[in-house]
């Protein structure tokens, strides 16, 4: 019986599982190198974590988030491996040399190592016009995440589900690595098939529905080769890893679709495109049509550009300069720089240094001949600054010094030949906040959904409040935009900073619910700032010079207020209740009134409209505007719709 | 602004790369502008999915009425109106936007009707905008200088 030797497999792969997994702790072990060791054993308790929760969880994302974990983890546990292998045949070699004692000291120069980082992934998507026209409501998608390796450094982004309404796949992680010049970055893109799982278990079942409703084309091939596993993807996990470390046969299984391997060479300050290598084709269920480019922006900071390399005591003078002419400085070298300052606290209390003397691809060092007067060597540095060849002469307090000062230009001049583009300026590298801002793309887009204000709060509290959540975000809004409401706080022209007094004045313009004297007051602080979109209705007005103050903050009475009120079916006529023209002047109106001023409001304005000639009324496409009389609306609009003159706007 | 792309080819699948160059429109030529990417959740008023925002323009349509367009034979769609606090703007929409693909479809080449549609299907609750100002424009070229 099939389900007998089915579960004989799975018995048989446990128990292999369990002795691979002692294996590699015996290899950890016997190298007795405590840190890889803990990583593995780290790695092999989330192995097993992720495992539990595969076969324990029941909603789809759940599994795929934990088939993810499954696979990084498995492909971390190898790296970690080979590295170990690699540790091990070092060892041995070592021995080896030592044993035959006749390799000397090996006076290899090692570049210095820096932080390579990697963000904003991009990965552009090439859908097919047939994909659109398999509207049966059903998406097809897929789950994608990227792996990115560097040695035995393996981090994963952020999954992503892609389905056809997606332009490309974007990753918004940056991924700091450390590394040598000669590094190796390999950029994995894995995917999993995200609909109904085209299991073993399963097929039967879908096999029966499909057939009794017409087994189309498509979802024949998928079913083809869903059947035959072995056919897409020769390397589906990683190659090796399946056999050392099997994955359960249950849950969405995540297979390798694009890979790419970035190196030195493409390091730059700013974004560039890399082609892709794809393995896999149409007929596979993981597939994803990818346009066959990564774009991505790698930059690297080394060590040598952003670390102080020595530091000490100096005496410099001017070559050519009479002798007596040594000033005393205490030189730190850094990046392409040679900064003299006068005395030691001057690093700290951040006075710019007495002088610099740069240190770069086209400066020349030497040591010298012993002058007359000192003790020992001095190092003449040259540097080109025009048109002039410019000489320091440097001179350090002893023998030694003198040694370790050449020995630090060395070591420079071989850490700019390796790190080569990388030395000539400090790329940014923006370092990944801890936690993700979910602030303004929330649902209802509020940033004051999250803020609870008392009623009995005065308005200095909701300025501290602001003012402080204003510095927790100038830390992000490093894109240049700031938050909506920042504009508050800005200076615009006529517009007062009312926000700092209580109104006393009526309300130009009826909110609904609005008898609280803190909700009165932002919208009051709001008008006079806005133009806001129904004065357009009175003909073309000239664009917002300021877009950001439409964002207008609000507290949580209003939202409450204006939820239970777009319930009732009013949200139409709420759009439209800001600025009333100035002709319908408006006192303070209690709640239960508003929605009928409101109405007028509406009406009043696209009368004035449609007096105008020139553009047609706002013409509703599934909104609740209450109208006056439905029929005259449609002639209206069929009328207009018609109209040559006209230049439609249609409400979306 | 985060990764600008630009954008090619109105009324085929579009090839997106990084480059940015000005923003041209000869019809029947290759298009490239700067895009930004907005996201828009519809919000659901009883029995109808809206989008808080109102477009204009379109190939049947007069594009000289249109207000905020630069090049005044300029027939694509262009954002009219965002409705105050609605899913659009919080996307972060603008007025004088205009907007170049949705969902992938293509919206420099379509009627007016045409566009409305693609923007109101019900089966989607998510619309995804390339849309391009000049605002973005600048401030690539600013960046780049």
């Amino acid at each position: 019986m099939p389900m007998n030797r089915y579960a004989d497999m799975e018995d048989k792969l446990r128990i292999l599982e369990d002795l691979n997994m002692m294996y590699i702790r015996q290899i950890a072990l016997s190298l007795q190198d405590s840190d890889i060791q803990k990583k593995i054993d780290h790695e092999i308790r989330m192995r097993d974590g992720a495992c539990k929760l595969l076969a324990a969880c029941s909603q789809r994302d759940q599994a795929l988030e934990a088939s993810k974990s499954l696979l990084t983890c498995n492909i971390r546990i190898m790296a970690y491996m080979s590295e170990l292998q690699r540790m091990k045949e070092a060892q041995v070699m070592q021995r080896v040399a030592l044993r035959s004692s006749d390799a000397g000291p090996t006076d290899d120069r090692l570049p210095c190592k820096g932080k390579v980082a990697i963000s904003d992934l991009r990965i552009p998507l090439m859908w097919k016009d047939t994909e659109y026209f398999k509207n049966k409501g059903e998406l097809h998608r897929c789950a994608v995440f990227c792996l990115l390796q560097v040695g035995a450094e393996i981090h994963d982004t952020d999954m992503v589900i892609v389905d056809r309404t997606l332009t490309d796949i974007c990753f918004d992680n940056t991924i700091v690595f450390e590394a040598s010049p000669g590094f190796e970055l390999r950029v994995e893109l894995y995917s999993c098939c995200s609909e109904e799982d085209y299991s073993a278990g399963s097929t039967h079942r879908k096999l029966a529905s499909k057939l009794s409703s017409s087994l189309g084309r498509s979802a024949g091939k998928k079913l083809r080769v869903a059947m035959d596993p072995g056919a897409c993807s020769p390397i589906s996990n990683g190659g090796g890893a399946t056999l050392l470390l099997p994955l359960p046969s249950v849950g969405p299984k995540y297979h390798l679709l694009a890979h790419t391997t970035l190196s030195l060479s493409h390091v730059q300050d700013s974004f560039r495109t890399h082609d892709l290598s794809i393995s896999g084709n149409e007929e596979c269920s993981h597939w994803v049509p990818l346009y066959g480019n990564v774009c991505c922006r790698l930059a690297a900071q080394p060590h040598c550009m952003t670390q102080q390399m020595i530091s000490g005591c100096l005496k410099v003078k001017q070559f050519g300069g009479d002798p007596q002419s040594w000033t005393n400085v205490y030189g730190v070298l850094k990046g392409t720089n040679l900064f003299c300052y006068h005395r030691q606290e001057d690093i700290e209390a951040n006075v710019e240094p007495a002088f610099t003397i740069s240190i770069n691809k086209k400066t020349r060092i030497r040591a010298s001949e012993k002058d007359l007067h000192s003790k020992a060597q001095s190092i003449c540095i040259s540097n080109h600054y025009g048109g002039e060849e410019v000489t320091h002469t440097l001179s350090a307090d002893s023998r030694e010094d003198t040694h370790r000062w050449m020995e630090a230009f060395w070591q420079q001049f071989y850490d700019m030949s390796q790190w080569k583009q990388c030395c000539d300026d400090l790329m940014k590298i923006e370092l990944p906040s801890p936690r993700k801002p979910t602030l303004v793309t929330s649902k209802q887009g509020s940033l004051y959904h999250e803020m609870v204000i008392d009623t009995s709060d005065d308005i200095s509290t909701v300025t501290d409040i602001l003012a402080r959540r204003m510095q927790e975000l100038e830390l992000r809004s490093q894109l240049g935009t700031s938050p909506p409401w920042m504009s508050l706080f800005e200076e615009s022209p006529g517009c007062p900073r009312t926000h700092n007094r209580l109104p006393h004045s009526p309300l130009r313009c009826p909110r609904p619910g609005l008898l609280s004297s803190e909700a009165s007051l932002t919208s009051d602080s709001y008008s006079p700032c806005s133009t806001s979109p129904c004065s357009r209705h009175s003909g073309w007005a000239e664009p917002l010079s300021s877009p950001s103050s439409h964002f207008r903050p609000r507290t949580l009475s209003l939202d409450a207020k204006l939820s239970t009120l777009r319930g009732r079916g009013y949200g139409g006529v709420l759009q439209c209740s800001c600025q009333p023209p100035s002709s319908s002047s408006l006192a303070p109106i209690p709640a239960q009134r508003i929605p009928q001023a409101t109405l007028s409001c509406s009406s009043s304005t696209s009368s004035n409209s449609s007096s105008e000639g020139s553009h047609s009324p706002e013409l509703s496409n599934g909104t609740s505007f209450s109208r006056p009389s439905s029929a005259r609306r449609s002639l209206r609009n069929l009328r207009a719709k018609l109209d040559p003159r006209n230049w439609l706007q249609s409400q979306v | 602004m985060k990764g600008p792309l630009s954008y090619l080819q109105p009324g085929r699948n579009t090839k997106v790369s990084d480059q940015s160059e000005t923003m041209s429109f000869i019809p029947g030529q290759p298009v490239t502008a700067v895009v930004q990417r907005i996201e828009i959740r519809k919000l659901r008023q009883g029995e109808h999915l809206i989008l808080g925002f109102s477009i204009g323009g379109g190939i049947d349509q007069d594009p000289g009425q249109n207000p905020f367009s630069e090049d005044k034979s300029d027939k694509g769609i262009y954002v009219t109106r965002v409705t105050p606090e609605g899913p659009a703007e919080v996307a972060g929409l603008m007025m004088g936007d205009k907007v170049m693909q949705v969902n992938g479809w293509d919206m420099t080449m379509v009627t007016h009707d045409q566009a409305r549609k693609r923007l109101t299907k019900k089966n989607e609750d998510v619309v995804r905008l390339l849309v391009t100002r000049k605002s973005l424009e600048q401030a690539v070229k600013h960046s780049m200088m």
